[in-house]
Order: C-alpha cells, then structure tokens, then sequence
C-alpha cells in the first residue's frame, strides 16, 4: 500500500512515533522505530488489543533470556515486531492515545450529525 | 476527518468487549451442561443425563446468538477458551444447586451488559438482549423448579429414580 501523504490526517504523535490515518485507503499508518505499518481499522484495534495483553511485569521479573523481547506479528502489517519492554510501554502510549483520537473523532462527528440543520463535512 | 472507526462497526468498544465476555459465559455454560450430562449418565440417571444435554447445546446456541451478532454489527468475535470444566459432582442435588446458581450469574451477567447499553445509549444492543432476559425466567425458574422436587419426593429408597424420571416433565408455560 502506498503511502499518499496528501490524505494523511496525523492523530497522535509521540517523541517514539505517530499514527495516521489514511482517508484515501481507508486504514491507518503507525510510523514507529523508524519502520511504516499500514493496518485497517479492523487490525489496528485487534494490534492494540495485543499490544495491551503483553503483560510487562513478568517480562522484566523473569530473567530468562527470551522473555527480554516480545515478537509481535500481524499477519497484515506484513513485518514483524520485536520488542524490549521499553519499546512496549512506548507503543501502548501511542496507540493508547491514537485509539483515543480515533474515539473522539467519532463523538465529535456524532454530535456533529445530531442536529439536522448541521451539515457536516 | 473522515470517521472511519463507525464506518467499520457500530459497536462501541466496550460492548463489543462485554459481548465477548457473554461468548465466553454461554460457552461456558455449555461446557458445564455437558460435564453434568456425562455425571449423571455415569451415575445410571438418565433422564437427567439427556436434560443437561440438552441445556449443553441450548446454550451453545445462545453463545452463537452473541457470536453472530458482535459479526453482524461489525465487530469481531472471539471464539472463547473455555478452562475449568469440573469432572466430578458432590450428589444429584448438587448438580441441580449448580445449574441454577449458574443460571442465576447469567441473569447477573446480561443484567450488567442492559445496564451498560443504557449507560452508552446503545438501544439496538439493548433490544437485542430482550430475548435473553425473557429466557433467563425460563431457565431460573426450571431449575428451581427441579431443585424443589427434590424436597417434595426426598431423595431416599426410590426417591433418586423418581426424582429423575420427572425432570423430563417440568417445562415452563408463562401463563
Ligand atoms: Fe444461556
Ligand atoms: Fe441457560
């Protein structure tokens, strides 16, 4: 997929990375370690639901050597993941607050369709 | 900016989360019925055996009501890990005591879900959980029911196979 930068909206950006939304291609880029991921809506927020279970506490107390990285896949992004425990608390920050972006643009768009006289665009 | 969250479902996240939840209950409870159909059946209590087998694949069929609807609605299902499934049962009667206490947390359960859709004004999932509260009187009120004979007939001489030949017959008018 392409990525057309003139239909990028962003909707959160860390110091770590950002997301953007693509009203072209109906999906959404996450721009993190340098890497581009695109997902549709239905990855991302099942991406995000990973990302939350990865529970970080028995990640940093067990001191065997594999459980210092986590390998993510998504079957879409068409890349794999692997992550410290570092890299981990930065992605569920922004897709935490992306998620919430995401969320308020659909309650702003509902109040905005309310009222009939409103015409939204 | 161009919604693209409601043009993918209509579901809010945190039904969609309790909706999956209620998979996993109703798979859960199948699971149960079924345990409790093996129990009984080794126990030479047949007709209790083929009652509990049948409550198994009922509540197989709720879980695919909830299944197909977080589908239908744009959501994603999730096909439930069902874990703690007992083998063994304490007596006749306890079986019976577990059915309806089971019975009476699903109750609780899509309670709690009405609750939430009224809180996030999610009227059509609302509607959707009318059925299941209708049903819910049913399966309480059976299982109670059986759990009465069981004081009525006393469990015993005879008492077990009488007992069991009637769990057949209760049914439920709502009349
Ligand atoms: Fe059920
Ligand atoms: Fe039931």
């Amino acid at each position: 997929m392409c990525r057309n930068f003139n239909c990028l909206d962003e909707l959160y950006r860390t110091e770590f990375g950002a997301v953007y939304q693509c009203n072209l291609k109906n999906c959404y880029w996450l721009e993190f370690a340098g890497e581009w991921y695109s997902l549709n809506v239905s990855d991302f927020l099942f991406f995000k639901k990973e990302v939350d279970s990865i529970d970080i506490v028995s990640m940093l107390v067990d001191s065997s050597r594999h459980s210092d990285v986590v390998v993510l896949q998504s079957y879409r992004a068409r890349r794999c993941f692997v992550l410290n425990a570092v890299e981990i608390l930065q992605l569920k920050d922004l897709l935490s607050a992306a998620r919430f972006m995401i969320e308020l643009n659909s309650v702003i768009q509902e109040c905005l369709s309310y009222s009939p006289s409103t015409s939204v665009k | 900016m161009k919604d693209l969250l409601r043009l993918k479902t209509s579901l809010k996240e945190e039904i969609e989360n309790i909706l999956n939840e209620q998979i996993k209950v109703e798979a859960h409870s199948s699971s149960i019925y079924l345990a409790m159909s093996s129990w009984c059946d080794d126990q030479g209590l047949d007709y209790s055996a083929q009652f509990f087998e049948k409550q198994a694949a009922e509540e197989r069929v709720h879980m695919m009501k909830f299944f197909k609807y977080v589908n239908d609605r744009g959501g994603r299902a999730i096909s439930p890990e069902i874990k703690n499934i007992p083998k063994d049962f304490e007596s006749f009667r306890a079986v019976f005591e577990m059915a309806l206490e089971q019975e009476m947390h699903v109750t609780q359960q899509i309670n709690n879900i009405a609750d939430k859709c009224m809180k996030s004004k999610d009227f059509v999932t609302f509607q959707f959980l009318q059925w299941f509260l209708e049903e819910q009187i049913e399966e309480e009120y059976v299982a109670r029911r059986i759990l009465e004979i069981f004081d009525v007939v006393g469990e015993e001489g005879t008492g077990r196979w009488e007992i069991d030949k009637h769990v057949q017959k209760v049914s439920y008018s709502g009349e």
